[in-house]
């Protein structure tokens, strides 16, 4: 078996729009890969290109050059469509059905038989938490029903790879843990998972792997420990001595030991102490700025 | 097919659901069954009235309806986004224009359908009936109602609502006056001739929409009536059929040519 799902070569995508056809190169030229049975994670900020990115893998937008492969075969493949499952980014629904009624509509399109429909529909609105708004129009759905509605429809056909752009956007802290479990659990039923965030601390938790996009390029990729060192920041010491507290960050190198025993020989009440390590976010904004600098 | 039928059957839900189109066909059928008290005022011609009303009512409304729905058929799925969650299923993007259409069409089916059942009540309630010319003549009228959808789905595929709203109605006013058109072109091939063969073999692009709507008007030279005897029979219902159908056809051909080479943004 083919252990590549997702290929993508060089792939650009140049918008133009407006009176004058401004030109804007919102994918310069990247590649990578994606292999069964991992969670990758696609980061990178606001107007990185991931949208537009999966747009491309998912045959709504033709690339401008470069190529891209899903589970095999050309993205316009039904073969492969089949194997798929997508979740758009803030998706928007048809406002008039109900939940149970667009779960279905999507297994229609699926061509699954209704008894298997209604039997899938029912689990993945009970997976999804959204049994009880089964039968409520959307128009009447809250965005993060929508977004858990979303994750539904893109499961129905019980896909070998899941591609999601933004996840957890319009839910609350609890919402999406409950959805970095989903994600995890697809991962241990054996499929793929391909999501984009800009939430740095929801892919650190759960990505194998993950793709670094800033302006359109490809910074990194890789698995997060290798693209993260470990590397201690700074200790951040906090002190009370008359009732007045105050911070003092040592660098990585400086002995946190001795500052404490000094401390507290002379009396001095330690209120925290707190390494800070490299976070994926420090890591983000390293590429950032390094962007910044060079243009 | 299964899939076709998915896209159809939404689409014709989606109208059943709305409301802004149960008020159209309401206010149609209000407007056809006012033949009866208008019929109160001309002696011994109230069928015919009826039944001209009846006609026009369900040309006009049919026509309304398809232009309404039609225009923002597609283009609403591209810029409300429907069509991202859609596309990626595996369905061919054929498959989601045709479908669309079929899924048009079958809900025009039912609206007309509605306004002809309401004309043959009024029919029943002024002691007549409806006989086979008004069945050749609803179906006639069905025929262009079919063509005028296809044209507006074909313009939603690239723009906006409002500019395909005026580009069908214009092609829908030319089309039912083709007629008078040729004639035009006709007179103008004694001083130019060159131009008018461009002007006459251009014109065909545009739908002979007046195959469809015969009532009144000249067939062969000869002025025909829904109330008279001499109204065309099958073979021309048939023939007539068969041009729309082609004519749907290929205006879907370029529909799905225009809406499967766009990105969706
Ligand atoms: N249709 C379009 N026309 C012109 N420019 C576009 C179009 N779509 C996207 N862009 C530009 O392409 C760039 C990338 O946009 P994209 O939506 O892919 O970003 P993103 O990484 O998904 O951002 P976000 O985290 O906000 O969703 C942006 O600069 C955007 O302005
Ligand atoms: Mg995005």
């Amino acid at each position: 078996m083919n252990d590549t799902v997702i290929t993508v070569e060089n792939l650009r995508k140049t918008f133009a729009f407006g009176f004058f056809r401004r030109k804007v190169e919102a994918v310069r030229g990247i590649s990578f890969e994606v292999r069964r049975g991992e969670i990758f994670g696609f980061l990178g900020p606001n107007g990185a290109g991931k949208t537009t990115t999966i747009k491309m893998l998912m045959g709504l937008i033709f690339p401008t050059s470069g190529k891209c492969e899903l589970l095999g075969g050309r993205v316009t493949d039904l073969a492969a469509k089949r194997r798929l499952g997508f979740l758009p980014e803030s998706p928007y629904f048809y406002d008039y059905l109900t939940g149970r009624e667009l779960v279905d509509l999507a297994g229609r399109l699926f061509d699954l038989p209704a008894a298997v429909r209604r039997r899938r529909g029912d689990d993945l609105l009970e997976r999804v938490g959204l049994s009880k708004a089964a039968t409520i129009p959307l128009r009447k759905y809250s965005k993060g029903m929508l977004q858990r509605l979303g994750l539904a429809q893109a499961l129905v056909n019980d896909p070998e790879l899941v591609v999601l752009d933004e996840p957890m956007s319009g839910l609350d802290p609890i919402g999406r843990k409950e959805i970095r479990d989903l994600i995890v659990s697809l991962r241990a039923e054996g499929k793929t998972v391909f999501f984009s965030t800009h939430i740095l601390s929801d892919a650190e938790l759960i990505c194998d792997r993950c793709a670094i996009l800033v302006r359109g390029q490809l910074r990194d990729v890789g698995p997060l420990d290798q693209l993260l060192s470990p590397k201690l920041l700074h200790t951040e010491v906090v002190l009370e001595c008359n009732g007045l507290k105050e911070a003092k960050r040592l660098a990585p190198d400086e002995d946190v030991d001795a500052v404490l025993r000094a401390a507290l020989e002379s009396g001095v009440k330690v209120v925290a102490v707190q390494p800070r390590y490299e976070h994926l976010e420090d890591l983000f904004y390293r590429e950032v700025e390094a962007e910044k600098r060079a243009s | 097919m299964n899939r076709l039928g998915a896209i159809a059957y939404n689409t014709f839900r989606e109208a059943m659901r709305s409301k802004l189109l149960y008020s159209i066909v309401l206010f149609a059928c209000v407007l056809i069954l006012s033949g009866l008290v208008l019929g109160q005022f001309v002696l011994n011609e109230q069928l015919r009235l009826t039944r001209d009303l009846g006609l026009g009512g369900i040309s006009f409304f049919g026509v309304a309806l398809a232009v309404f729905a039609g225009v923002s058929m597609v283009y609403k799925e591209i810029e409300r986004k429907t069509v991202y969650a859609l596309i990626p299923k595996p369905l061919h993007r054929w498959q989601f224009v045709v479908g669309k259409y079929l899924g048009m069409v079958l809900t025009l089916a039912v609206q007309m359908g509605l306004m002809a059942v309401v004309l043959c009540i009024a029919l029943w309630l002024q002691g007549g009936a409806p006989d086979a010319p008004l069945c050749r003549a609803i179906l006639l009228l069905f025929g262009q109602v079919a063509v005028i959808a296809a044209v507006a789905i074909l313009f939603s595929t690239f723009s906006t609502p409002f500019l395909s709203g005026l580009f069908t109605v214009g092609v829908f006013i030319i089309g039912r006056y083709s007629n008078e058109l040729h004639a035009v072109i006709l007179a103008k091939l004694k001083e130019s001739p060159e131009l008018a063969k461009v002007l006459l073999y251009g014109s065909h692009v545009l739908p002979d929409l007046h195959l469809f709507f015969v009532s009144g008007g000249t067939v062969a030279g000869k002025t025909v009536s829904v109330n008279a005897g001499d109204y065309v029979n099958w073979t021309y219902v048939a023939s007539a059929s068969a041009y729309g159908l082609a004519y749907a056809g290929c205006v879907l051909a370029l529909a799905i040519w225009s809406f499967s080479r766009r990105d969706f943004v």
